[in-house]
């Protein structure tokens, strides 16, 4: 045996030993391990693509979201300001209504009080007349007559004139 | 360097069994380690010796490991890989991506079995090698050589395969030189061809063996010096070795793959 020299039994089994590890390996390992490296990276390629598909797609979802949000955001406003404008409005018309119904009350207490206090001047004049007639009439002892009687109402009407 | 080292492995061999005669220890284990033994006498046919060799039983435990590291790695498909099969795929993805389809395109496919193979069996038969009681089967020029030879008769086919025995035969002519220059040409690009591969065989064959031989020898030193104080220094040097072996088990198995590759793929590539 010599370092140098290729034996010919080394070469026949290395040569056997060889083909035979190919011919198993390439059914056992190989074919399947390359076919399976193939259809993950497939896989992984299909997965990245849906990913970026589904990315672009939520995107675009969240822009319309967002747009909706905004539209619904400055809708909101509108109506607040709507609604506080009405309110405002409202408030004033109420207001002015509360105060013109206030008015007109005190007008009618004011007339009122008015007419009571005329006719109670009235009352007091006719009360007047009839005291003084009665007074008079018991100074006197007679019946005045109809001018004399005038004629005292008229003095006693213009003292109370200046009363008044 | 080769033959040099050879030479004196050699002389080494004969002034150790020169040397036993006198005393018991000795560096003929060297030698000894690295040559075939038989292992399983068998008888001569047809002018070759089919005796098994303890390099040969590497083979055969080499390539049942491997297929059944295989076999269980993938028995069960799995989109995401675990353990051994993940550490498998991690090679076999390394030599496809990086070794195989640059050299080879898409043709690399009908060939990637073959270099992933001879990958593999060169990887292990190297490694298995450094483990104690085993012997390196990539150690043995009859084995480097016929591995050299399948590379060989692969450069063949694929160039054949691909642009037709006429077709791949002209390209030993290179084109646009005056025709009486072939004579020149012709034997200069067929000597090439077989230098290539018969540096193949050499290549990983004498790696292998050197490292063994180094470790080999700085163990005798120890045995030359008859002293145990000496031990550690080449101990240190051994285990770097060691280690450098390691790294050249993984080197040579790629080297030798890649240079297939390269070979197979200047075979099948458009004239230049």
């Amino acid at each position: 045996m010599d370092l140098m020299t290729p034996e010919g039994g080394t070469i026949f089994w290395t040569a056997v030993t060889f083909v035979a590890l190919l011919v198993i390996l390439t059914k056992v390992g190989w074919k399947p391990i390359l076919k399976m490296l193939d259809e993950r990276e497939r896989t992984i390629k299909e997965s990245l693509e849906q990913a970026q598909k589904a990315r672009i797609e939520a995107e675009k979802t969240l822009a319309s979201q967002s747009e909706i949000l905004e539209a619904a955001r400055k809708e909101a406003g509108d109506i607040i300001a709507r609604a506080r404008q009405s309110a405002q409005e409202a408030r004033e018309e109420i207001v002015v209504k509360a105060r013109s119904e206030g008015d007109k009350l005190l007008q009618r207490a004011k007339r009122e009080i008015e007419l009571s206090r005329d006719k109670a001047i009235e009352e007091i004049r006719d009360l007047s007349v009839d005291l003084a007639m009665a007074a008079t009439q018991k100074l006197i002892g007679k019946t005045l007559n109809k001018e004399d009687h005038q004629k005292i109402i008229q003095e006693s009407l213009s003292e109370l004139g200046d009363l008044n | 360097m080769l033959a040099l080292l050879v030479e004196k492995v050699a002389q080494g061999h004969q002034a150790v069994e020169h040397a036993s005669e006198h005393s018991g220890s000795g560096t003929d284990f060297i030698i000894h380690d690295i040559l075939a033994r038989p292992v399983i006498k068998l008888p001569t046919v047809l002018g070759i010796d089919l005796t098994i060799t303890n390099h040969v039983l590497m083979m055969w435990i080499v390539s049942a490991l491997l297929i059944f590291m295989f076999k269980y790695a993938f028995r069960k498909r799995q989109q995401v890989p675990r353990g051994l099969a993940n550490a498998l795929e991690a090679f076999v993805l390394y030599l496809r991506d990086d070794i195989i389809v640059p050299n080879l395109g898409e043709a690399g496919k009908q060939y990637a079995p073959y270099l992933l193979t001879a990958f593999f069996f060169i990887l292990l038969s190297n490694l298995f090698g450094l483990v104690p009681g085993g012997a390196t089967a990539t150690g043995n020029i009859g084995v480097t050589a016929t591995l050299a030879l399948f590379t060989f008769v692969m450069v063949q086919l694929a160039g054949i395969r691909k642009k037709g025995l006429v077709g791949y035969l002209r390209h030993f002519s290179p084109p646009g030189i005056p025709v009486l220059l072939n004579i020149i040409m012709i034997p200069v690009e067929l000597i090439s061809m077989l230098t290539k591969h018969f540096a193949l065989a050499i290549r990983l064959f004498a790696n292998m063996i050197a490292g063994h031989i180094t470790v080999l020898a700085l163990m005798s030193v120890i045995f030359f010096f008859r002293s145990w104080l000496i031990s550690p220094f080449p101990l240190a040097l051994i285990i770097f070795s060691s280690l450098l072996e390691i790294l050249i088990a993984l080197i040579q198995a790629y080297v030798f793959t890649i240079l297939s590759a390269v070979f197979i793929g200047g075979s099948v590539a458009e004239e230049h």
